[in-house]
């Protein structure tokens, strides 16, 4: 089952929102009994109970694969295909605790491979955005700037947003997946690598370096270097 | 011989930069945390880095948050709802 990132929340990382504040994910835990009917239905080919589980469900799907997608036409895909599958291998559920996650993974799944045909013309060279070091291991720009304040005081919010909006796109699709499941959905390093068939280390590896690419945008698009 | 250890995890910016990611999820080994905070006590630089890296993730995350995303319209589910009954049908 998908858990939350809750180290993360107890320690430095308080500026993570967690997922009870999404809203959008459920433990097996908070699966109540008439869930895990509608799913027992579900398996034995019961066609109320897949209506009853698309109507519950349809917009957690559309959103999940609009954040990932950015495209409501391409997250009406994925909610078409998501739930295809769901009626087509209703049967192949160990079990209705498993039921969400499944759910999570088919809609990652759906908008990953729609993000990978999407993708190969916009993607760009992320080594200019990344921090360069001198052979000795200090960084290569000193004194680095603290520009932090400095995105709170801007006025023009929208503009870095639609920067940033941009940067995203620019992330290779995998990368983009492990940013925004890790960043904003709140799940564990080790849940994203089963998702999307990547070791934890290889998570960790595309997160830091998208987040170094995203940090490189915002620096560069407020006049600091990204290094 | 502790010291070599030492430099080589997180003596240096880049080796320093390497481990925010853990850093910050509390996943980083108590020791080598205490070698990068020791770090971070006297490297400017890097808890400049730091905090512009904390401040990129929050900014990611309030742009993503910020959509302020829909719900599938009624007729939009209706339609799909239907479409995925026919390929079941078909199927």
């Amino acid at each position: 089952m998908v858990e939350a990132k809750s180290v993360e929340a107890r320690s430095n990382r308080q500026y993570f929102t967690s997922y009870e504040e999404t809203g959008e994910l459920r433990s097996s835990a908070g699966e109540s009994s008439r869930e895990r009917s509608l799913v027992e239905r579900l398996k034995a080919g019961d066609t109320d109970a897949f209506d009853a589980i698309f109507h519950q469900n349809v917009n957690q799907v559309y959103r999940r694969a609009l954040r990932l997608l950015g495209n409501e036409a391409d997250a009406e895909d994925v909610v078409q295909e998501v739930f295809l599958t769901v009626h087509k291998k209703a049967k192949t559920f160990r079990g209705a605790a498993e039921f969400s996650t499944w759910l999570y993974r088919l809609t990652v799944n759906a908008a990953l491979g729609k993000l990978r045909r999407q993708k190969r013309s916009k993607e760009v060279l992320y080594d200019d955005y990344l921090p360069k070091f001198q052979k000795d291991g200090h960084h290569l720009v000193r004194p680095v700037v603290d520009w932090s304040d400095k995105v709170d005081d801007r006025s023009d919010q929208r503009e870095l947003q639609r920067l940033l909006g941009q940067a995203l796109e620019q992330l290779k699709p995998m990368d983009k997946a492990v940013v925004v499941l890790s960043d904003l959905e709140g799940y564990l390093d080790r849940e994203i690598g089963k998702t999307l068939g990547l070791s934890v280390a290889a998570v960790k590896t595309r997160l830091h370096r998208s987040r170094l690419f995203l940090r490189g945008k915002l620096a560069v698009h407020l006049g600091y270097s990204p290094a | 011989m502790a010291k070599q250890t030492r430099s080589k995890r997180a003596g240096t910016c880049k080796q320093a930069t390497s481990l925010i990611t853990d850093y910050l999820t509390g996943t980083l080994d108590p020791e080598i945390t205490n070698e990068l905070e020791h770090h971070l006590g006297v490297c400017p630089d890097c808890v400049a880095f730091l905090k512009t890296y904390k401040k990129t993730i929050q900014v990611t995350q309030s742009l993503l948050l910020s959509g302020n995303l829909p719900e599938l319209e009624r007729s939009k589910q209706k339609a799909l709802h239907k479409s995925i009954g026919s390929h079941n049908e078909r199927g």
